[in-house]
């Protein structure tokens, strides 16, 4: 018998509205469809009705967990317009907290994947290490989400207590190597729950578009600090973990991986943090001129097309989020699964709607 | 392939900048582009749209082939439709009907251009210059 189940727009699992419809056949899901936009906030309407400061303010908001990469690669999109250097220091710090916010992001994800597979202990450890690095933004910014950290040309905070940023982070990293990497790559009814299921193969992350941890489990070896590389990123060395397998196993062990890899990236910027100024000077203005600034971010490939014609106000601003392109994959990855197995194909794409509708 | 091969087989004047190579193209040459870029495996990123002063829309793709963006511009005069490429890139059917909800441009080569961000009853061309004065 055939029939179509409609879920959401709110749900139990996830925090954030949308819908999906599926088509089912029996247990076996045939297709699905899917409706967003619950979150629409038109945030590039605003972006053109608001000067360059304020702008980067609302840009931090687009999404509640990656909010600095927005405002960062803003940033970088105006800086790439006006020529603006950024001096070294300041991009050393951006890594930082790019690179504490992925670990943010992801430990987010492994915790709630965790419990989607019902494992409750360890989502409430996996919570405790993220509150670790909640602690680490905090000592850095004096703020838990909203960073305020980027500026055109530079940074407004400096890293003042860089000690105490390593030792979270190496917490972070024994904690995950010891206990979630093997948990996750041996543990029996993790690999049980998870492996085969949500298959996404690397013709179709080339179709869908499909970026960050979504695309590398697939065997999409893209990954964008690695590929073109921005602030100094270039003179870091990490691995780009990639998995063939294409199903929510490797897309939880890509993650996994990547934590390990922005623990070791966070180590190395702190031991060679240059000295020197935190941005290039005041800077309110950029000249006419068209950019295209990209950037890995937690969920993947932050796009930001941003062009100004000289006033203080940008004439058109582009975001695309990576959740935006990697929730539509939630249509191909469900097709033939099992009913019961769509909230953990949806969870394993670390979907973010507030992004996805900016 | 790689995105040099990309570019040469795609052909024109591509013009390298900070950010990637860019190339403008007339409407009726852009699925064509886009199945080269699909023959190359090049990833869809992204499409931009952008008003100009005279009504017409400047309208660009955007692939990304192992970190290098491949751009591909064209210009639509007003009430002109743009050519869809939802049929060889899937990934692009989001950014089409997002360009509809912001811009209400229309699409030929798809059988519908449905809402995205806004409500199937709402209409199209939110982000128009015409609607600058909307609350």
């Amino acid at each position: 018998m055939s029939y179509r189940i409609p879920i959401g727009p709110y749900h139990l699992a996830l925090e954030e509205p949308y819908k999906i419809e599926l088509d089912c056949q029996g247990e076996r899901v045939t297709g699905a469809t899917l409706k967003v936009g619950f979150n629409f906030r038109g945030i590039e309407w605003l972006a053109e009705r608001k000067n360059i400061t304020k702008a980067i303010a609302l840009m931090e908001r687009v999404c509640g967990i990656c909010s600095n990469v927005h405002s960062m690669t803003f940033c970088m999109a105006l800086e790439q317009i006006g020529g603006v250097e950024v001096p070294p220091r300041a991009q050393y710090v951006r890594v930082v907290v790019a690179e504490l916010e992925r670990l943010h992001s992801h430990l987010l994800w492994a915790g709630i994947a965790a419990e989607l597979i019902g494992f409750q202990t360890l989502f409430m450890q996996i919570f405790r290490l993220r509150e670790c690095v909640m602690d680490a933004l905090e000592s850095i910014s004096g703020n838990r989400v909203n960073y305020s950290m980027n500026r055109i040309g530079g940074v407004n905070r400096d890293i003042e207590h860089p000690e105490a940023v390593r030792k979270a982070v190496n917490q972070v990293q024994d904690a995950v190597s010891r206990t979630l990497i093997p948990l996750f790559t041996t543990d029996q009814t993790v690999a049980a729950r998870c492996r085969g299921v949500g298959r996404f193969s690397l013709a179709e992350a080339i179709a869908y578009g499909a970026v960050g941890p979504v695309a590398r489990a697939s065997g999409l070896d893209t990954d964008m600090r690695r590929d073109h590389p921005y602030l100094a990123y270039n003179a870091l060395e990490f691995a780009v973990p990639t998995r063939p397998e294409g199903d929510v196993l490797a897309r939880i062990v890509v993650r996994a991986l990547e934590i390990l890899e922005s623990c070791r990236i966070i180590d190395q910027t702190l031991e060679r943090l240059p000295a020197g100024p935190l941005h290039a000077g005041d800077i309110y203005l950029v000249p006419p001129g068209e950019a295209v600034a990209r950037i890995e971010g937690p969920r993947g490939e932050v796009f930001y097309y941003v062009r100004s014609d000289g006033s203080d106000t940008p004439t058109r601003v582009k975001v695309r989020t990576p959740s935006f392109a990697n929730i539509p994959t939630v249509t191909a990855m469900v097709r033939g699964s099992d009913l019961a197995d769509v909230p953990l194909i949806q969870g394993a794409l670390d979907p973010c709607y507030s992004c996805t509708d900016r | 392939m790689s995105a040099a091969e990309i570019r040469e087989q795609i052909g024109g004047s591509w013009e390298e900048r900070g950010d990637g190579w860019w190339l403008p193209l007339p409407p009726e040459q852009i699925r064509a582009a886009a199945r080269t870029m699909l023959a190359g495996e090049a990833r869809f990123v992204a499409q931009v749209a952008s008003p100009g002063s005279q009504g017409e829309f400047s309208l660009s793709w955007h692939w990304d082939l192992k970190g290098t963006l491949l751009s591909v511009t064209t210009t639509l005069a007003a009430g002109r439709p743009a050519p869809s490429i939802v049929d060889i890139y899937v990934g692009a059917d989001w950014a089409e009907r997002e360009t509809r909800d912001y811009y209400a441009v229309t699409f030929e080569g798809r059988d519908a251009t449905p809402t995205l961000m806004l409500r199937a009853e709402d209409a199209p061309g939110m982000m128009l210059p015409s609607e600058a004065g909307r609350p």
